[in-house]
């Protein structure tokens, strides 16, 4: 019985190693020379659009193979790829990703050769299919880091069906955004809802824009260049009193500072409040809850002030971008399905298929959805564009300015407290010497 | 004789050898290198690290946001530990017994322990939410309409509601606890108090709870850990916001490694929270380690 038992034991121990040695000797499939390992952030728009790209891609270059990999999560597992040298030929980490730490420790390639050469189809530079401002955003230090492929817009979003219906018009002007938030909440409809939980969607709906309209693209830029005293200027003050004078009158829904981006924009589609805050992500966000009819989301530009200085064609962009690890095995091949999937007519199929804009010019003469049209028509009237981008080149900076907005909208801070805790937290980027330094030019 | 024993030996370290094989690879190992990358400023994004020496910590020290961190943490622990052992010590008592409805009863306390944090997060934002949640609903319904707001949102209220809801998570694992401490107090015992003339809260206070005390011990340790460990419940329901009004150990841990590519300070700040999970068990151990039962035989 007991020499039973012994064997059982080792065999129990045997297993274990086997397990072991399995675990730690199977070489993935993406290791294998020549297969194109791409791993990409699964978001609302999927991964199947870039898997049936790779599947094209391996057609048009027969003997290649591409895999296409990712998660909700994936900036959390691409971290160790990356800390091991082993990281995907082509990367598209997603929003949750501190992507300018890659930078810094050389984990990229730089792409200014590749933009140099020839795109997929056609004469001419690769660099010229993209729209010279988005590609911008992925720039440092005179050098291409990132590349966009599609982009958000943000702005305010109303439902056409209810306004039609109550004889509203989307406000322009601070002044009519006054004027019709009394005539909704008459109605019995919150006017404005927004994602509390997340402060994030604040600074881009309603603090730089409207610092944006008071002191024109240039006082944004100065905090974005953490110059001093920017981020406690008059039009930052300004702003804030907006935001408290929305909240001060009860035009924000009651409720929406602890709301998720789900909770909030549920409401919004239910149609408990009117209009919301978002990028043009929305629609696909919420494609599964809208209702079945009687529901046309619509875009407009945040109301600007009434004399305000900034040109009001001046819109918030955001991309999320894509990369070439330097020590991925096939760069070559990487930037080859880059430039195939970036090519007019792929382009174009994502923008159809997907619903959203993307960074390559004259991809949206396309038949765009109703929610899209306006966006689109903002971005060709736009004169400049600006993007939130010192969130990712200084997350410290960018966290307290999101927990100092929660503050405000609470309303534990006046609008010049406020103010004096975003400079502090400037002065601190400031100071800090390990962080690369910034700058926006136009 | 002799051989006999080795041969035992032999036979107990082949079970153990695996268990401790991959406790040693999986639990301790990290653990050491946690400590090892404390001492270092490091992205987490390669393999580029600077030794800081004891930096990380200085900047511990004076971190105004780290004591509102742990002060949250203590305050799940008292007052989150007050609420679920004496919810859990007066439902155990009370439902003490193996009749049907006990039973169900048990187990119908137990059924938030067994279900994901991530349910019970989300279930109690829909309980929260101030546009169709229960909560608000229910406090119409009674007339108390004017008391409804956003509970999450609310940098006074959003500790307490997060309190409430690891309370209603963690207090049917402590009724289960204390129900089987119960069963194994010998009803004679019980009887010869009553006898006695000790009935009621007497009789609980001198009798039950000291035979008990062996369990409540297990209850309250385990309660630290716990609430100084407290997480997902946390960040799933506010972030630690709204502006850190709810920010605890670990989420400001999360925070500061993969928000802010700060792995030397966040494994700092996971040392600190290894030293007070530490320290705080083992004072609860020493302050708790004389048995009353012992102390009166």
């Amino acid at each position: 019985m007991q020499r039973w038992i012994r064997s059982a034991a080792l065999a129990a121990s045997a297993v274990y190693l086997a397990l072991g040695a399995v675990s730690c000797g199977g070489k993935r499939e993406s290791e294998k020379a020549g297969t194109l390992n791409v791993a990409a952030f699964k978001g609302g728009y999927g991964l199947d659009f870039f898997e049936d790209a790779a599947k094209e891609f391996e057609t048009e270059r027969p003997g290649t193979k591409v895999k296409v990999w990712g998660n909700p999560r994936v900036w959390e597992q691409l971290r160790p790829l990356f800390v091991a040298g082993k990281p995907p030929d082509l990367a598209y980490p997603g929003w949750g990703m501190d992507h300018w730490p890659l930078v810094y420790e050389n984990q990229l390639m730089p792409l200014d050769e590749a933009l140099a050469g020839k795109p997929w189809s056609g004469e001419g530079k690769w660099a010229d299919t993209f729209e010279p401002a988005l590609l911008k955003l992925g720039q440092h230090g005179g050098k291409q880091w990132m590349l966009p492929y599609f982009y958000n817009i943000n702005g305010w979003w109303y439902d056409k069906a209810l306004f039609a219906k109550h004889g509203w018009t989307p406000p322009k002007t601070w002044s009519e955004l006054l004027t019709l938030c009394g005539k909704i909440k008459a109605a019995g409809i919150a006017p404005i809802t927004y994602q509390g939980k997340y402060p994030y969607y604040a600074l881009h709906g309603f603090l730089f824009p409207w610092v944006v309209s008071a002191g024109g693209i240039q006082a944004f830029d100065d905090m974005q260049n953490l110059k001093p005293g920017a981020w406690k200027s008059a039009a930052v003050i300004r702003a804030a009193s907006m935001i408290r004078e929305l909240a001060d009158k009860g035009y924000f829904q009651s409720g929406a500072n602890g709301m998720s981006h789900t909770e909030s924009q549920m409401e919004f589609v239910n149609g408990r409040a009117a209009m919301i805050p978002c990028g043009t992500w929305l629609n696909s966000e919420m494609r599964e809850q809208l209702p079945k009819s009687g529901f046309e989301m619509a875009f407009f530009l945040p109301p600007t002030l009434d004399g305000g200085i900034g040109d009001p064609t001046n819109i918030d962009i955001g991309i999320e971008p894509w990369v070439v690890p330097s020590k991925g095995k096939n760069h070559g091949t990487a930037i080859d399905f880059y430039k195939y999937m970036t090519s007019l007519p792929k382009a174009k199929q994502f923008v159809e298929r997907k619903g959203t804009l993307t960074a390559i010019k004259g991809s949206d003469e396309v038949k765009l959805p109703p929610y899209l049209v306006e966006p689109a028509a903002a971005f060709r009237a736009s004169k400049a564009i600006w993007s939130v981008e010192y969130i990712q080149w200084y997350p410290k900076l960018g966290t307290a300015s999101q927990n100092a907005t929660a503050a405000l909208l609470a309303g534990t801070v006046t609008p010049q407290e406020y103010a004096e805790r975003l400079e502090a937290a400037a002065e601190l980027a400031r100071k800090d010497t390990e962080t690369p330094r910034h700058t926006v030019t136009r | 004789m002799r051989t006999n024993n080795r041969g035992r030996a032999w036979f107990v370290a082949g079970f153990l050898a695996p268990a401790t094989l991959l406790y040693a690879v999986f639990v301790v190992l990290p653990v050491c290198q946690a400590f090892q990358i404390s001492l270092y400023r490091w992205r987490g994004i390669s393999e580029q690290r600077t030794f800081v020496g004891l930096a990380n910590f200085q900047r511990l020290a004076g971190d105004e946001v780290f004591r509102q961190a742990l002060a949250h943490n203590l305050a799940f622990l008292v007052i989150g530990g007050a609420l679920t052992l004496g919810l859990a010590m007066a439902i155990a008592h009370a439902i003490h017994g193996n009749g049907r409805w006990a039973r169900l009863i048990r187990g119908v306390y137990l059924f938030p322990q067994i279900i994901s944090m991530v349910v019970v997060a989300v279930l109690w934002m829909f309980v929260y939410n101030p546009s169709f949640g229960i909560l608000k609903a229910s406090l119409q319904t009674v007339g108390l309409g004017r008391f409804a707001m956003d509970w999450l949102g609310t940098p006074g209220t959003a500790l307490p509601a997060v309190l409430v809801t690891f309370v209603w998570h963690a207090v049917g694992f402590h009724i289960m606890l204390f129900s089987a401490g119960l069963r194994t107090i010998p009803a004679e015992v019980q009887e010869a108090a009553t006898l006695d003339g000790a009935d009621g809260m007497l009789r609980f206070r001198q009798v039950t709870l000291p035979m008990l005390f062996p369990v409540l011990r297990v209850a309250i340790v385990y309660m630290v850990i716990g609430a100084l460990n407290v997480f997902a419940l946390v960040y799933l329901m506010t972030v630690g916001g709204p502006d850190r009004r709810t920010e605890v150990m670990l989420t400001y841990l999360y925070e500061q490694a993969f928000k802010h590519s700060d792995f030397g300070y966040g494994t700092a700040l996971a040392v600190a929270n290894f030293a007070v999970v530490m320290a705080l068990s083992g004072l609860a151990m020493l302050l708790l380690r004389r048995d009353p039962t012992e102390a009166k035989a």
